[in-house]
């Protein structure tokens, strides 16, 4: 580019950083202006306790922006051997969190010998999350059974955290919870439990944009998890009445050449004197 | 001294055979060179006094203090090496302001004496340090009322009725056991106080001596500081007299 | 809020967690034990009060084991206000401390947004204090008896969830006297009844 040229554009300087929009964006703001938020992945993640323990839920949706990333990905998170945790927000975040603390459980565990707590999980997370100030995009819902029974907590990216016997997370929390606050019972069977919980996921998957695709369930009891992954497949692609493959001939040919190629044999290189 | 050239009291971080710290216990001898300091408790308070030699009269009176306030309602005398307990009490102070400004309730002596208890020990760890020369003795009444403790060289530290240390500590012992402090006031402790201390000073080794005394009570409104004039007048009259009658015992003057 | 009685400190709150416009706990327990016979009533950030009152539950537990006696409510609050005070450009932290000790007997603390300390007989805060300090002024007596106290919270604390839209749902007491904590826990449909209009 032309020296005077870039001269024009950024002034004297030839290089390093231009914050001339830092002005700018200050400007604007005082000004009223609103700068673009950064989007937030949509989910819809739920959690209940029933008789004998605790059940997850999850959609399977993954989006950037307004495309989805993953028809199909997993939100529910291993955390022990007894709890597992689902995530909404930043995909890399909840899976880096949770990952963390897993690992950190895992060390606590051998040097006690004894299981994890759902509430040291809870403690560890809400501490990470804190920590960072809300920095790191974790919306979690940790359920779990221990020596002293089942739980269930919401964990929130500034480090809050809430125990309930039944909660929703993520962009289609709201869906999620009407079908709860309008169904939940305590004490419900296992069946019934997880129908509610299908059902409040397919709430979200339905009625939120940011949530789709497939219902995920995890069952958490005492002494046995049963990760029932793809639980429910609302969206399944249905094969197509029609085909819709060209006809041979639709293209037309305008016109046609045939090449003749020489074939080259494999000989020993030239030798360079 | 059986342990001189065994070559086991050269480090404070190396026991001897029979399980002994020499320097932990040479460092009792720097104390034992310096004045008498005793303490006595009675329900109603605490008093500390201690026969402060002086080595020249050329030195200021009442100049050199080894009676010192740590917070509002403790306060520090000791016996020993004067710079070894200037550092002991600078700790003593921080540490009390540093509980006050956290809980913002006054220190509780047991607390602060457990904190100076692990300072002190932490002197003995290391090869690269010298034990404390100096055996403190804390006065205070807080919520649980008036209490005395006794720090030794090792940083072992216990709580008394009546203690003493320094060159008499000894006779001052028994002088303190002779008392029945469970019936004592606190006029009465300053008074044996300050007997005790002209009893135990050896006029033939220390000719110069001052005495020092102070006093934490409901009377002094529960702060730590000196005996008022009066008092310490009419306690080294006291004091005085005692002697007096004693020696007038022995050999008429 | 929290308000001292003749024998102890009656503390309570209401029951709204809000994201937004949106209830995100409608029976939250905003009443935090601290130690034994010490509470704190926290309001403002869930996750900064939820971290603060973390810290000084551990203090306490120090404390306690390092005294080998219970920690006075001075010490509480003492720590909650050094935090408060120390971080105040990084916390929104409204926090009434109350309970009893042995040394001081009943007391309560009020640590508002800045940092200070105030000891109070009775404190109010949050968002929904603003529509009761009226009725508190008007309606606390000193050396209340214990029912007395227990109303008094009540009321004050219901009529601060008709007018206040970020306050309601349910009403959570505690009772603390020197050796019980009493847990009183007041429905939605079971509130004291006040014009509605």
């Amino acid at each position: 580019m032309d020296k005077n040229i870039l001269k024009e554009i950024v002034g004297e300087h030839e290089g390093g950083f231009s914050f001339a929009n830092a002005k700018r964006n200050e400007y604007l703001t005082q000004n009223g202006g609103v700068m673009p938020n950064a989007t937030k992945t949509g989910t819809t993640i739920v959690g209940l306790i029933y008789k004998d323990g605790v059940v997850l839920g999850a959609d399977t949706r993954a989006t950037a922006g307004t495309i989805v990333a993953d028809k199909n990905c997993a939100k529910i998170h291993y955390i022990t051997p007894n709890i597992y945790c689902c995530g909404a927000g930043t995909a890399a975040d909840t899976e880096f969190t949770t990952n963390i603390v897993s690992s950190q459980l895992a060390l606590h565990s051998m040097n006690s010998g004894r299981q994890a707590h759902v509430s040291t999980a809870m403690t560890l997370l809400k501490q990470y999350l804190f920590r960072y100030q809300g920095h790191v995009s974790a919306a979690l819902v940790l359920g779990g059974v221990d020596i002293n029974g089942p739980h269930l907590y919401t964990v929130y990216p500034h480090g809050s955290t809430d125990k309930l016997p039944f909660v929703t997370m993520g962009s289609g929390s709201l869906a999620a919870m009407a079908i709860f606050e309008s169904r939940f019972k305590p004490n419900m069977e296992r069946d019934e439990a997880v129908e509610l919980v299908k059902d409040a996921i397919e709430s979200g998957i339905f009625n939120d944009l940011g949530s789709g695709s497939n219902v995920d369930v995890c069952v958490i009891t005492k002494d046995k998890v049963d990760y029932l992954r793809n639980y429910a497949k609302p969206n399944e692609r249905v094969p197509k009445l029609k085909s819709y493959k060209f006809a041979r001939g639709t293209t037309a040919i305008i016109s046609e050449t045939v090449r003749k190629f020489n074939s080259v044999k494999d000989e020993d290189a030239m030798e360079v004197v | 001294m059986t342990s001189v050239g065994t070559g086991y009291d050269l480090s404070v971080s190396t026991y001897s055979p029979d399980g002994r710290l020499f320097q932990v216990e040479y460092a009792g001898k720097a104390v034992d060179n310096s004045g008498t300091t005793i303490g006595i408790r009675t329900k109603d308070g605490v008093v500390l006094a201690v026969e402060k030699i002086i080595p020249t009269k050329l030195e200021v009176p009442g100049s050199n203090k080894r009676i010192f306030s740590i917070d509002k309602h403790i306060g520090f005398a000791s016996s020993g090496w004067m710079p070894d307990v200037k550092g002991l009490v600078a700790r003593a102070r921080e540490e009390a302001w540093e509980y006050q400004k956290l809980y913002k309730v006054p220190t509780p002596s047991k607390i602060l004496a457990e904190r100076i208890g692990m300072y002190i020990q932490a002197y003995t760890l290391y090869s690269s340090v010298r034990p404390f020369g100096a055996m403190p003795i804390m006065a205070s009444v807080d919520k649980d009322g008036p209490q005395l403790y006794m720090f030794e060289t090792s940083g072992a530290y216990y709580g008394y009725r009546g203690c003493a240390t320094g060159k008499a500590k000894q006779l001052a012992r028994t002088e303190l056991e002779k008392l029945d402090i469970d019936s004592l006031s606190i006029r009465d402790a300053i008074k044996e106080a300050a007997r005790i201390i002209y009893t135990v000073h050896d006029d033939s080794k220390d000719k110069l001596f001052e005495l020092e005394l102070a006093w934490v009570s409901q009377e002094s409104g529960n702060v730590f500081s000196k005996v008022p004039q009066d008092i310490f007048d009419e306690a080294v009259q006291y004091a005085k007299r005692a002697n007096d009658d004693d020696s007038d015992d022995d050999d008429d003057l | 809020m929290a308000v001292q009685f003749d024998g102890g400190v009656v503390v309570g709150a209401d029951s709204r967690t809000t994201t937004g416009s949106y209830i995100a706990n409608r029976v939250t327990d905003k009443l935090t034990q601290i130690h034994d016979t010490i509470f704190c009533c926290r309001s403002g950030s869930a996750a900064d009060t939820q971290a603060l009152a973390d810290i000084v539950q551990y203090h306490m537990q120090l404390y306690a084991v390092q005294h080998d006696e219970q920690p006075p409510v001075k010490v509480a609050a003492s720590l909650f206000q050094e935090l408060c005070y120390s971080n105040k450009d990084a916390l929104m932290a409204g926090i009434i401390v109350a309970g009893v000790d042995p040394v001081y007997g009943p007391s309560v603390y009020n640590i508002p947004l800045g940092g200070s300390l105030h000891r109070e007989e009775f404190a109010i805060g949050g968002s929904g204090s603003a529509y009761i300090y009226g009725y508190c002024d008007d309606y606390f007596k000193p050396n209340m008896n214990r029912s007395e106290c227990v109303d008094f919270v009540k009321n004050a604390v219901s009529l601060a969830m008709l007018r206040d839209g970020s306050s309601g749902g349910v009403i959570r007491l505690a009772v603390i006297t020197p050796d019980s904590v009493e847990r009183i826990f007041v429905p939605g449909n079971e509130l004291p009844k006040h014009y509605e209009g």
